[in-house]
């Protein structure tokens, strides 16, 4: 039986960015995202939709386009005239090139992925050509008076459609000409005074072409003859973005209002076998312009100004599980962005930009279960610590003992001491760290704050010594099998004596800090790890994983825990299947250490280790007022499960002593609040 | 042939209606109209000399306004010749340099040349101006596409006000209903019930 006080933290500000771009890879199973603070996302599909890789962004970067090439290789174009290539292992740009067109407005790869095209702004399409470790610019199609908004190959390659305003061209890749050139309509009338831009082009392989332009129109055109074929008005305002599935069956459009439009090549009669694009779905799933759009085998993912990912499965092509065909919003990211010092009662936050740091309020009243105490001590914003340089804050960390905080760029490790009397607080630099340092995954601090445990982008660990004249660099470990993923989580024992690290390709090594080598290797489980800790007296690793899975491992024995393998043969609990959003932080309770506690977006649940598992396919419900059942109902009415969902959407969730929890909640309606404007969309009656 | 004329006064003094008219002789009436062509010539001739003349002065007046605000041309030579020395000496600085470095030995050279190479990198500032410019009307381009004129923006507290009186449980808009919207306005009515309060108090007293 849990009671706990609870300190509700909604002063974290945190603020999503907009999405710019995605594209997907069909064969990796992998959405790559782009947002409007030039971070980029990774999303595994076939792994939970877990947000697998996330590289920070820069202020000076902005992103137009991103495209994959290969499974391995990823390329954006932006505003800034630079094209990026990032290296996935190390989550970071590999290196940049000028393309001297000014700003890019879009890109496109090749079928056979031998060339890039890139629209710029002074109106030319530049060719460049893909080598195996870079790309070098070929030449230059035909300039044109207008800028390049959108570009797409034929399936040959010998063909490219750029849409620009007012007008299609079609070029011939060859000789650089411009072999087509058809004229957009500006729609009805009342709009003839702005130019009609087009937002995007597709090219089909049977020589048509589809656009979606700023008057709300998706057009069907015949390239070779350069007519019209088709007109479907979508919207009032601007289609932003337009994808066309794999097999050409399907055309995905979004549009200024937070529609999706999808249309299908279908015969309008049965039994005839001419085809034609008719408009068959439409979905609202977003409420501000939708700028990016694409389509899987199975579904349609959108993304736009409002921040979140929607992936919505077409039910007519869902085969496998009926959890499949449920509809998926990403909206938090799958880390979590909080750490807390416990024995201070400090929070910190991470921000791209900067770090605040908060000592939690207090409450001198005391009160019955499901009462709201009043605030005698309001919570106080100590510091606010802003990033040097342009490069966003990837990670971030504070010790135990809250007298440490350190935080990483992709191109900088900082560390800082920190001294907080009564009133008073004073930050120190630490300005000589070990050369060793350059960038971190992850940064975690010994439990008692003697060391520092880097992630560093070279997939190694580096140990740091820490003191108040120095730190040293003590060890580096390197994971057994030599994988140069990156690291995402770590954990560190109690005791101090082990560390964790689980990587990118699902493996987690367990090293002996004492002895400094590596101690074991757990068996790799085919779901990313979305969350590790150590207990702090068994020292028995619990590791949950994208997929729902909670396994434990003791450290000492090398093999997962009985209690563990009775688990899996119990079955988890069927509330589970519910959960949409991965585990993002497990943590043990200090007063009693049977207790598991671990949240994911929408509940966070204590686990009881001693209580029996049995039980666990019958209902539950969780428990408000345990003293007042009586005696007899109690025994019958534990379950080692108990879920409490009175707090969502969840950032972060800590036990801290004397049974007071910490919760940060970020309500959207505030995340909403801050969106930029919406499409005055008329309803009638209002 | 010599017409007299002769005012011929028969009978009443009184110009008659009936009497012929008086005769002016040919050469008196070609004088007096020559007489009025030439007053015509000569006015348009004074007006046309008194223009020149206003804008002859209006031109100097210039003329001296401008030399006023210009230096003296001597301050100007003097400036341009400091300038050419300048130019010289640092050209004969810059070779001084070069013959110096040439006379360093390679191995430092190459050393200064690679340590410079990787911290440092000569940049036109007026390309990365052009740039940013560039940059600049691009993502101007885009906002005015959508949020500019025309565009039919709206605000947050307007959709979701409108999610709130659509739904199935209706409520009031959003500022209403969550106590940290609209906090401007609510300010400001605040101020306005004070005002009011306040006037009318002073009315009464």
């Amino acid at each position: 039986m849990v009671e706990f006080k609870v300190h509700r933290v909604r002063f974290f500000d945190y603020m999503p960015s907009g999405i710019r771009c995605m594209a997907f890879h069909s064969k990796a199973d992998r959405l790559a995202l782009a947002r409007l603070d030039g971070s980029v996302e990774i999303i595994n599909f076939s792994n939970n939709y877990f947000q697998e890789k996330v590289i920070p962004g820069n202020d000076s970067r902005s992103i137009e386009a991103i495209c994959w090439v290969g499974c391995d290789r990823l390329f954006t174009a932006g505003l800034n005239g630079e094209i990026v290539e990032f290296d996935l292992e190390r989550l970071c740009p590999k290196y940049t090139l000028d393309a001297f067109g000014g700003p890019i407005w879009t890109a496109a790869c090749n079928s056979e992925e031998t060339h890039f095209a890139f629209g710029c702004e002074d109106g030319s399409v530049k060719l460049f050509e893909i080598l195996p470790d870079k790309i070098q610019f070929e030449r230059n199609l035909d300039r044109q008076k207008g800028r390049i908004l959108s570009l797409s190959w034929h399936k040959s390659g010998t063909l490219i459609a750029a849409g620009s305003l007012d007008v299609i061209r079609v070029f011939d890749v060859k000789s650089g000409h411009s072999v087509q050139r058809i004229l957009v309509d500006k729609g009805p009338a009342g709009t003839h005074n702005k130019d009609c831009v087009v937002w995007n082009v597709a090219f089909l392989s049977d020589y048509t072409i589809v656009s979606g332009d700023s008057v709300g129109k998706v057009q069907i055109w015949d390239a070779n003859k350069g007519t019209l074929i088709k007109t479907h008005l979508v919207s009032k305002w601007d289609v932003l973005s337009l994808s066309v599935s794999e097999n050409e069956d399907s055309i995905v459009a979004g549009t200024s209002e937070g529609t999706v439009v999808q249309f299908q090549l279908l015969s309008p009669t049965i039994g005839d076998t001419e085809t034609q694009w008719i408009r068959t779905r439409t979905f609202k799933h977003h409420t501000h312009d939708v700028r990016a759009v694409t389509e899987t085998k199975t579904a349609v993912v959108s993304g736009g100004l409002d921040t979140q990912l929607v992936i919505c499965s077409l039910l007519d092509k869902v085969e496998v599980k009926p959890s499949e065909s449920v509809l998926r919003k990403v909206i938090f990211p799958h880390r979590t962005l909080v750490s807390c010092a416990k024995k201070p009662g400090l929070l910190l936050f991470q921000f791209p930009d900067q770090l605040e740091l908060w000592r939690l309020g207090g409450t001198d009243t005391v009160g019955k279960p499901g009462e709201s105490l009043p605030v005698t001590r309001k919570p106080e914003k100590l510091l606010q610590l802003k990033r040097k340089g342009d490069d966003h804050i990837c990670c971030s960390t504070i010790s135990e003992c809250g007298q440490w905080i350190a935080y990483s760029t992709v191109t900088s490790i900082r560390l800082y001491q920190l001294q907080c009397e009564s009133n008073n607080i004073s930050i120190t630099k630490v300005s000589k760290l070990p050369k060793v340092l350059r960038s971190a995954h992850q940064l975690q601090f010994s439990a008692d704050s003697s060391k520092l445990f880097v992630a560093s982008e070279q997939a190694t660990i580096h140990v740091i010594s820490l003191s108040r004249s120095e730190c040293k660099h003590v060890h580096t470990f390197k994971p057994k099998s030599g994988s140069s993923a990156p690291v995402h989580l770590l954990a560190a024992s109690a005791d101090g004596q082990w560390l964790t690290s689980a990587n990118r390709h699902c493996e987690i090594n367990v090293y002996n800090l004492k002895k400094l080598k590596h101690h074991c290797m757990l068996p790799v489980y085919n779901s990313l790890p979305s969350a590790m800790a150590i207990h702090p007296e068994t020292n028995n690793l619990l590791i949950a994983h994208a997929d729902q899975q909670i396994f434990e491992f003791s450290t000492v024995d090398k093999q997962y825990t009985d209690w563990s393998r009775k688990l899996h043969k119990e079955g988890f609990h069927k509330c589970r299947i519910k959960w949409h959003t991965p585990i993002t932080h497990i943590t043990f309770n200090p007063s009693a250490p049977s207790q598991v506690m671990l949240h994911d977006t929408y509940m966070f649940c204590i686990i009881d280790q001693s209580l029996p598992l049995d039980g666990l396919k019958a209902q539950f419900y969780s428990q408000l007022t345990p003293k007042d059942m009586s005696e007899t109902d109690r025994p019958s009415k534990t379950n080692a499960f108990k879920m409490c969902t009175k707090y969502q959407p969840l950032l972060h969730v800590n036990v801290l002593e004397d049974d007071w929890l910490v919760v940060v909640e970020r309500p959207l309606i505030d995340i909403h609040s801050q969106l930029p404007a919406p499409v005055r969309q008329k309803k009638f009656g209002t | 042939m010599n017409i007299d004329v002769k005012a011929v006064g028969l009978g009443a003094d009184s110009s008659d209606d009936e009497d012929a008219p008086e005769e002016v002789t040919f050469e008196k009436a070609k004088a007096d109209a020559v007489r009025s062509m030439r007053n015509a010539l000569d006015t348009i001739k004074r007006d046309k000399e008194l223009l020149k003349e206003k804008r002859r002065k209006r031109q100097e007046l210039f003329q001296q306004q401008k030399k006023r605000k210009l230096l003296s041309e001597d301050v100007l030579e003097e400036i341009e010749l400091a300038y050419t020395k300048k130019r010289k000496t640092l050209d004969s600085e810059e070779q001084e340099k070069e013959s110096e470095e040439d006379e360093s030995s390679e191995d430092e050279d190459e050393v200064v040349n690679a340590r410079l190479k990787d911290s440092y990198k000569a940049v036109r500032l007026k390309d990365q101006i052009d740039a940013n410019a560039r940059q600049e009307s691009a993502s101007d381009f885009i906002r005015s596409r959508l949020y500019g004129p025309g565009t039919n923006r709206t605000t947050t507290n307007h959709m979701l006000s409108l999610k709130n009186k659509t739904g199935m449980n209706k409520t009031a808009a959003v500022q209403f209903v969550d106590k940290n919207w609209g906090s401007e306005k609510k300010g400001e009515a605040e101020k306005f019930k004070k005002r009011w309060i306040q006037n009318q108090n002073m009315i009464t007293n």
